[in-house]
């Protein structure tokens, strides 16, 4: 029965739009949406979506912070900012997205954050019916136009505009002046660390450190123990929920690295620091408060 | 003049790797620097005790099957091994030991399966048994392995995978002394039975009727070899071709007698890993390569040079 419905959506879709090609209106056609996402695609709605599933902790919080928040109607286990999102019901990880969990939520607008699976999934809403959006966000840059599409598609240009602006020109700034080294290490065997194109290496740099891998241009990669010790960062960062130093800080190998003997760990929370978001700002003042205040 | 060589390259190897490295430590400096006592002369030691145990497991067992495509990770190895590390991260076990012990538990269950499966047909372990059992027994732990990882949280177990395609980075003198402590007696069992496995590469009938005792001699070279790799796979990981490719290359150098073929199988197994190893973090300095891909790169086509001049001689 659904999908019979779904099936009569699609071909009045599909009817309206080739009405407004014979007319020679060219899309977006009158009081429509158009906007092109990260795949190339153009996406275009009737009217500003009003059930929208957000695949991604970052959308859902951008969808929140525009004002947007009771247009969602499905987010995955991660999104769990701000607090309201956690009575949105969950379709699952995200990890693939399960088709037909978020078909099931009826909605109108899905947004996908752009990976392989998920250029999959997004292909098969869209054979139900349901229209989707690819969007790239890794970085800070990627902020501000990414909250700029999700308000023009939900109808909140305004707020979306500003919350863009701000974004826009966090991340123009040039990093902010300070002495302090530190290395993001995301997993310590093999050693993986943060480097530049990421966003943590950003927000390092606005927050007055600098990241001793930044001449990796590739957001994360292997590296040995010897080359962070040759490096030697003041700070070693992780993005974790509690303050215990990681079971590697007392291995033989890894106190090598002057940091981790020092004990000098900077736990950060993933909630915060782990996602793109429009709390970057927020982020980086957390950190340069935790630089400033650990001698 | 052989041996001579053999010798030469192995001190060369592990110079080489104490010398070479992504942090630059001048020449003065570097007996007194933890990095060299630390990190470089740990990680040498441990990719040249690994090689070894890997090269003279290969030997082993591709003596046992009768068969060259043997390799100490074919006999369902590897796919315990996994098994046994997604599970320890899976289940948050604590402890820098967790995840190698339960991935040499797994390489041991693995080998009990494959071992109980080998006896089916008899008291004997049936050498094509071992292989297709340890296969069917590889593919089991690998398809449990992906479902655990594909219902539980992924950046950690996609991490495990980084573990398990091997390598050095985690290398201290705590894991030599692990390697240290479990090598030596499958290494002692493997010598011994160099005779009796000459006698063996002649069929199981003629080395019975010269007096070895295939039964036995089956289980012992099993149970060594396999336990080797497990030992190996504890401190390093999974790490491929080293085990096919150095008994190989051991064989056209040196002959088809076990009692060279097992020492010098160690060393060039040794060789072969350390040499990779210093590569692996010298040649795309800072960043570092899995080993085993660059066992990989430089294996095979050795591999290939000396099959070609095998062929044409």
């Amino acid at each position: 029965m659904r999908r019979w419905v779904q099936r009569t959506h699609l071909a009045g879709f599909v009817a309206l739009t080739l009405t407004a090609c014979a007319r020679g209106e060219h899309v977006p056609f009158r009081g429509g949406i158009a906007v092109t996402d990260d795949a190339g695609r153009r996406v275009t709605l009737a009217a500003p979506a009003r059930r929208i599933v957000s695949l991604l902790p970052s959308f859902t919080e951008i969808l929140f912070a525009i004002g947007a928040g009771d247009r969602v109607v499905g987010r995955t286990t991660w999104c769990d900012y701000p607090p309201e999102a956690l009575a949105v019901p969950s379709v699952g990880d995200g990890m693939p997205p399960s088709v037909e969990a978020v078909a099931a939520r009826r909605p109108d607008l899905v947004l996908l954050y752009r990976s392989g699976p998920n250029v999959t999934a997004a292909e098969q809403l869209e054979r139900l019916g349901i229209r989707t959006v690819l969007v790239d966000l890794n970085r800070l840059e990627e902020l501000g136009p990414a909250a700029r599409r999700i308000g023009a598609l939900t109808g909140h240009s305004r707020a979306a505009d500003s919350l863009a602006h701000v974004m826009d020109s966090l991340a123009s700034q040039p990093p902010a002046p300070g002495t302090q080294s530190l290395v993001f290490i995301v997993w310590d065997n093999p050693p993986i660390v943060i480097g530049a194109g990421s966003y943590l290496d950003r927000l390092a740099a606005l927050a007055g450190a600098r990241n001793v891998f930044h001449d990796l241009s590739s957001p994360s990669a292997q590296v040995s123990i010897e080359t962070i010790a040759a490096r030697d960062p003041d700070f070693v960062a992780l993005l974790s929920d509690s303050a215990l130093p990681p079971g590697y800080a007392s291995r033989p190998e890894w106190r090598v690295v002057r940091a981790v003997r020092a004990r000098r760990f900077l736990f950060l929370s993933g909630q915060l620091f782990g996602r793109p978001g429009p709390r970057a700002a927020q982020a980086i003042r957390e950190l340069r408060r935790r630089l400033a205040g650990t001698p | 003049m052989k041996y001579v060589l053999l010798g030469a390259a192995a001190v060369t190897t592990l110079a080489a790797a104490l010398l070479l490295g992504p942090a630059n430590v001048p020449l003065g400096d570097l007996l007194g620097s933890p990095i060299l006592w630390q990190l470089r002369l740990p990680r040498a030691v441990l990719a040249f005790l690994v090689g070894g145990a890997l090269g003279v497991s290969g030997v082993g067992l591709q003596a046992l099957v009768r068969n060259p495509l043997a390799d100490p990770f074919l006999l369902g190895l590897s796919g315990g091994a996994g098994l046994g590390a997604v599970v320890a991260i899976a289940l948050h076990l604590p402890g820098p030991w967790a995840l190698p012990l339960a991935a040499f538990v797994g390489a041991v269950g693995a080998m009990a399966l494959v071992y109980r499966l080998g006896l089916i047909g008899g008291a004997e372990l049936d050498a094509r048994i071992l292989l297709l059992g340890g296969v069917a027994v590889g593919a089991f732990a690998a398809a449990i392995t992906t479902a655990l990882v594909s219902l539980a949280e992924a950046t950690e177990l996609r991490n495990a995978f980084l573990w398990l395609w091997g390598g050095f980075s985690g290398a201290s003198w705590t894991t030599v002394l692990v390697i240290l402590v479990y090598a030596p007696l499958p290494l002692v069992v493997l010598a011994a039975a160099a005779r009796p496995l000459d006698l063996l590469a002649l069929g199981e009938e003629p080395a019975q009727y010269l007096g070895a005792d295939v039964r036995r001699l089956k289980q012992l070279v099993y149970l060594s070899a396999s336990l080797l790799t497990a030992a190996a796979v504890a401190v390093a990981g999974v790490i491929g071709f080293v085990g096919l490719i150095v008994p190989h290359v051991c064989r056209l150098l040196w002959g088809r007698l076990h009692h060279t073929l097992f020492p010098t199988a160690f060393l060039t197994g040794g060789i072969l890993l350390a040499a990779a190893d210093t590569l692996a973090r010298t040649v795309v300095a800072p960043r570092e390569l899995p080993v085993g891909i660059v066992t990989a790169l430089l294996g095979v086509p050795l591999f290939a040079f000396l099959l070609r001049r095998w062929t044409v001689s």
